[in-house]
């Protein structure tokens, strides 16, 4: 095999195994409740910490969590699912063995759609599909921590219900593995599944990467970075990891199938002692559990909570409601965020690109800006604010909308009024009456003005020129018949009264 | 040794450490025993296995959070602790 | 001596208590008096919490002058074997790994007896983590058959037994994975048995192998037996594979009409002591005067079921026992500079020689390159003598076989053959991997030495099980019997 020399001459191939904790209250077999914060080992009883005689009792919401994401990435719900034992010696592994799924998982088969970044900004980029095997639904351990010359061992984090969601080969940039994250991450947290939050370790990767000639067929060896806690991460992990595995084979050396960790703060990988007899882990099915039977009616239910797809959406915003891309992608950012655009436009269905871009330009900045006055100086740990943080109810937006179409307010005026809403709630009619900002639609006062600047001489060269033909010449008269009535008149009226007036 | 029964090996996976008499004498034992075994690696067996049990999805938990048994019990039956936390040795560092 | 109290039956108790002749306390005063003269004698007992008994037996009697009894066991003294969980108690397996373990918490069998009313009376010894099938595996003591002090009291629930012939206690609870409830029953002339799986719930039963362990009762009568079992066989939400109230059937049924009874051809055969078959002779004679239909079935892969025992449950028990490794409750080895280390240390301190063995084979049977041989292939074996019991079990009510092929053994007797110990469970490995109900009944003696007889059901057939084995004892003099120390 000739050595290809430049970067582009290798494809990578990229699969990643993805760990999500799903959005529960008790943990996956045990009744015991968890979360983020408490005190080491406040979250234990006698299951979780596998004291003799206990067992294992599979939580109902985490199996129909499991099922809903099956059902948002179009996956087989297979009729029956069963646990396995994965069994191994760790101080965090408190029954020395990890109930997972090694033949029945929960979930089988499935597809991410993914969005990678366009040219610039505006520009909506290239989708691409991602493969998954399979989903299942397993237990996770114990946390482990150093001290003076010992170690500890805090069990809260043992038995929180861990989905592993499992990639095909599908991959081939650090971008598409971010931007499969990214979509993860969103599909997720729409649903319900599970809330991704990366700072409290509630979404882990390990990450495998080959690389081979362009063109090959045959994958080339792997190596699996364990154990990743940010998108970036990942990213970083696959830039960092396909150079080295390039470099190697550019100087004649075997890659070596080798489990590797990620230094976050030095930017490198480097490779994992491989414990001794780790790899023989002596699956058997777990004897406690029974297989379950999955009925086609819950299936079905969950099926009714599957949120619609973020793509499918804004291909909708785009293509029926002719919103541009980047109004678009903002709104279906957010599951919410696309339900209240929605409302707004159910409200008033004239314009939806102008409800969002009020919604992506002024209702977000504002939010964006509550949001860090709340949270004060330093680190960030009260959630950024969401439109339901807000008193402004979609219907008033859409109001605000509707008002300036009908050129009662100016645009300029709405920006004023769209404030004073996201402040007080109010109806956006009652904010302009209180501010006298409706505009004037008197004819026959308006009608008085105008023919009082057209009268004027120095307007006198717009007018010959418009009369001339030059369309846009009247609008040089506008501004100063505005002028004289403090912005309040009517500009649709303006323009008519104008015409009439010069024939 | 016709089954390739590494005691080693065996007792690394387990954790367990033996004594080089315990070692001999394991491996005779569980060779001897491993020997009558045989009429099950003979046996005609069905190819497919129907699950031993199975359960509806009426056997599942709530997910209600139920008490626990907080730090202070689980440190007080651990061997040792510190901090509402058990300590062990050391665990070697994967990156040194 | 016919009306020591020491003497009587559970339900003989529990008409005098109810009737008012008699008082918890005044028999549990008498059971202590007997053990403190009896069971070092024996060694049924590792431990007997007095004082906290006596107290269970006041508020017992204190709630019957109240008029509050709370059920079937109220006042009734039932001794527990040393792997279900009873909260305030140890729970050392007989393991010198959890010697120093108390249980924070109740197993449910433990619950229901407290909701009986019954007097949760010591820890019964056993062989560690109940592998064994003569008590002599037990790290803390020796246990000694009643009938006969030279000699092993059957295992691995000898305690139990032992207690119950000894005159201990009227009731016990045991736990059976290939036979330790009914082996050392025959072997102590007491009845035991072994629950469908899934009858009675698991929590709080120290596991051994996940798929074939039930707690079962234990008494000197098939009626007393029944009247423990029904306070033990409940729903329990915390064991999955425990039946919820949907899939149960109800538990006392009328007496039988004439019973099908069958024999599997060859098991009379080779290995079975010809006092033992005798025994067995005598009881087909019985149950034929009863009118009662004896046929022979074939059971071609019973040769299947103790390799495949072996293979699944040392399978289980090697996972099931990886918990116990020093980090957070049970011994832990002062010999350690790193986790590894201090897990492989405590578990080579902590664990016997038998349980070692058979964690080493468990390991071997699922390891890499192997689990194919043997896991898997047992799974199958499984199955496929699941299938052919239950098969027979169309065609005949219970089937009847001998519940172990000889009388006890003596102490040391078979100590450094662990094969030939294993084959002391043929007969009663095949309910266990079948997941099916079995109860032995004594049926006779060799010189002192108990004999039982043993009976295997459908599932959830208990009711019919008991009733044969009523029939049987209401003949015949084994009931009730004690040694006489």
């Amino acid at each position: 095999m000739s050595q290809s020399t430049a970067s582009s001459d290798w494809e990578i191939v990229i699969g990643l195994e993805v760990h999500v904790q799903l959005h529960t209250r008790a943990k996956v077999f045990a009744s015991c409740g968890w979360g983020f914060g408490q005190e080491p080992n406040e979250q234990v009883d006698a299951v979780v910490l596998g004291l003799p005689g206990t067992l294992p009792v599979v939580n109902r919401e985490a199996v129909e969590r499991s099922i809903l994401f099956g059902l948002v990435v179009g996956a087989e719900i297979p009729e029956r699912c069963a646990w396995d034992r994965k069994n191994y010696f760790y101080p965090d592994n408190p029954k020395n063995y990890q109930l997972t799924q090694k033949d029945f998982p929960v979930v089988v088969g499935g597809k991410v759609e993914i969005e990678l970044p366009g040219a610039s900004r505006n520009v909506m980029g290239e989708h691409k599909w991602i493969r998954l095997h399979h989903a299942h639904l397993e237990e996770d351990v114990g946390k482990l921590s150093h001290a003076g010359g010992g170690s500890l061992v805090d069990y809260n984090r043992a038995g929180v219900p861990l989905l592993e969601i499992v990639t095909e080969p599908d991959l081939r940039s650090a971008a598409e593995a971010e931007a499969f994250l990214r979509s993860l991450v969103a599909m997720l947290t729409q649903a319900g599944v599970a809330d991704c939050d990366m700072e409290k370790g509630q979404l882990r990767c390990d990450c495998n990467v080959s690389v081979r000639p362009r063109g090959a067929t045959k994958l080339g060896t792997r190596t699996e970075t364990k154990n990743l806690n940010s998108i970036s991460g990942v990213r970083d992990t696959v830039i960092y990891e396909s150079a080295r595995q390039i470099r190697e084979l550019q100087a004649g050396r075997a890659i070596v199938q080798e489990t590797r960790g990620w230094n976050a703060e030095q930017g490198r990988g480097y490779v994992l002692r491989d414990k001794e007899d780790a790899h023989d882990y002596r699956y058997f099915p777990d004897p406690d559990i029974p297989t379950l039977l999955i009925s086609r009616d819950t299936v079905q239910r969950l099926q009714q909570q599957v949120p619609e797809n973020l793509y499918d959406r804004q291909r909708r915003y785009m293509e029926k409601l002719a919103l541009p891309y980047t109004a678009a992608s903002v709104l279906v950012a957010q599951r919410r965020l696309a339900e209240w655009f929605e409302e707004a436009v159910a409200a008033y269905p004239a314009n939806p690109q102008g409800i969002a871009n009020l919604i992506a330009n002024d209702l977000l900045r504002d939010l964006a800006a509550g949001s860090a006055e709340s949270s004060g100086e330093g680190v960030s740990t009260t959630p950024a604010k969401t439109v339901d943080d807000c008193p402004l109810k979609p219907a008033q937006l859409a109001a605000l909308v509707k008002l300036t179409d009908e050129g009662l307010i100016s645009k300029q005026q709405a920006k004023e009024v769209f404030a004073e809403m996201f402040k007080t709630g109010q109806d956006p009619m009652v904010i302009v009456e209180q501010k006298g900002l409706k505009q004037n639609s008197d004819t026959g006062e308006l009608e008085k003005i105008v023919r009082e600047v057209v009268a004027d001489p120095a307007v006198a060269k717009s007018i010959a020129e418009y009369r001339a033909g030059n369309e846009k010449a009247i609008n040089a008269l506008k501004g100063p018949i505005m002028k004289r009535t403090q912005g309040k008149a009517n500009p649709s009226l303006i323009d008519q009264l104008l015409r009439k007036i010069l024939g | 040794m016709a089954e390739g029964f590494d005691i080693e090996h065996l007792a690394k996976l387990a954790r367990l450490q033996l004594t080089p008499e315990e070692k001999v004498l394991y491996a005779q034992q569980l060779n001897s025993v491993l020997g009558h075994f045989r009429a099950l690696a003979e046996a005609d067996l069905p190819a497919q296995v129907d699950d031993a049990l199975v359960v509806s999805e009426a056997a599942l938990r709530a997910d209600n959070p139920g008490p626990t048994l907080g730090a202070e019990a689980v440190t007080r039956v651990a061997p040792a602790s510190r901090d509402g936390q058990i300590s062990v040795p050391r665990v070697v560092d994967d990156e040194a | 001596m016919s009306n020591a109290l020491h003497q009587l039956s559970a339900v003989e108790l529990s008409q005098r208590l109810q009737a008012g002749t008699l008082t918890s306390r005044a028999l549990v005063d008498a059971l202590i008096a007997r053990y403190e003269a009896v069971n070092p004698k024996v060694g049924a007992f590792t431990a007997l919490d007095i004082a906290d008994v006596r107290a269970q037996a006041d508020a017992s009697d204190e709630r019957r002058r109240q008029g509050k009894s709370r059920g079937p066991l109220e006042g009734i003294p039932v001794a527990i074997k040393d792997n279900i969980a009873v909260k305030g108690q140890p729970l050392t397996c007989s393991s010198k790994m959890l010697a120093k373990l108390v249980s924070p918490y109740d197993a449910h069998v433990t619950e229901q007896l407290r909701s009986a009313g019954a007097i949760l009376y010591g820890r019964l010894n056993m062989d560690e983590f109940a592998m064994g099938s003569s008590t002599e595996n037990s790290a803390l003591q020796k246990t000694f058959n009643p009938w006969d002090l030279s000699r092993i009291p059957g295992g691995s629930s000898g305690g139990s037994a032992a207690a119950l012939a000894a005159g201990l206690v009227p009731l016990a609870l045991g736990s059976d994975t290939g036979g330790s409830i009914r082996q050392p029953a025959s072997h102590c002339g007491v009845v035991g048995l072994k629950p469908t799986y899934g009858l009675v719930s698991r929590f709080g039963l120290v596991a051994f192998a996940s798929s074939l362990d039930q707690i079962g009762p234990m008494a000197r009568s098939v009626e007393d037996c029944e009247l423990l079992l029904q306070v033990l066989a409940t729903p329990d939400a915390r064991d999955m594979t425990c039946f919820d109230a949907s899939h149960r059937q109800p538990l006392p049924v009328a007496a039988p009409a004439a019973l099908r009874i069958g024999v599997p051809r060859g098991f009379l055969g080779k290995g079975v002591a010809p006092e033992v078959v005798q025994a067995l002779e005598s009881v087909l004679d019985f149950y034929r005067r009863q009118g009662c239909a004896i046929v022979e079935v074939d059971l071609p892969s019973a040769d299947l079921a103790v390799p495949t025992y072996y293979v699944v449950a040392t399978a289980e028990a090697s996972s099931n026992l990886g918990r116990y490794d020093g980090v957070r409750y049970g011994h832990r080895s002062t010999q350690a500079s790193n986790p590894i280390e201090m897990m492989t240390n405590s578990r080579s301190e902590g664990f016997g020689p038998e349980v070692k063995r058979r964690i080493l084979l468990g390991t071997f049977v699922l390891s890499a390159g192997y689990a194919d041989a043997y896991y898997v292939r047992a799974l199958r074996a499984r199955a496929k003598i699941r299938a052919e019991y239950l098969g027979a079990l169309a065609k005949v009510d219970v089937l009847l076989t001998p519940t172990v092929p000889t009388p006890a053994f003596k102490v040391g007797e078979k100590a450094s053959d662990p094969l030939q110990l294993y084959l002391e469970d043929i007969f009663t490995i095949p309910a266990n991997l079948a997941g099916l109900p079995a109860l032995s009944v004594p049926c006779g003696r060799s010189g002192q030495l108990p004999i039982g007889f043993h009976l295997v059901g459908a599932p959830q057939s208990e009711a019919k099980l008991l009733a044969a084995g009523k029939l049987f004892e209401a003949a015949h003099g084994f009931a009730h019997q004690q040694a006489a120390l």
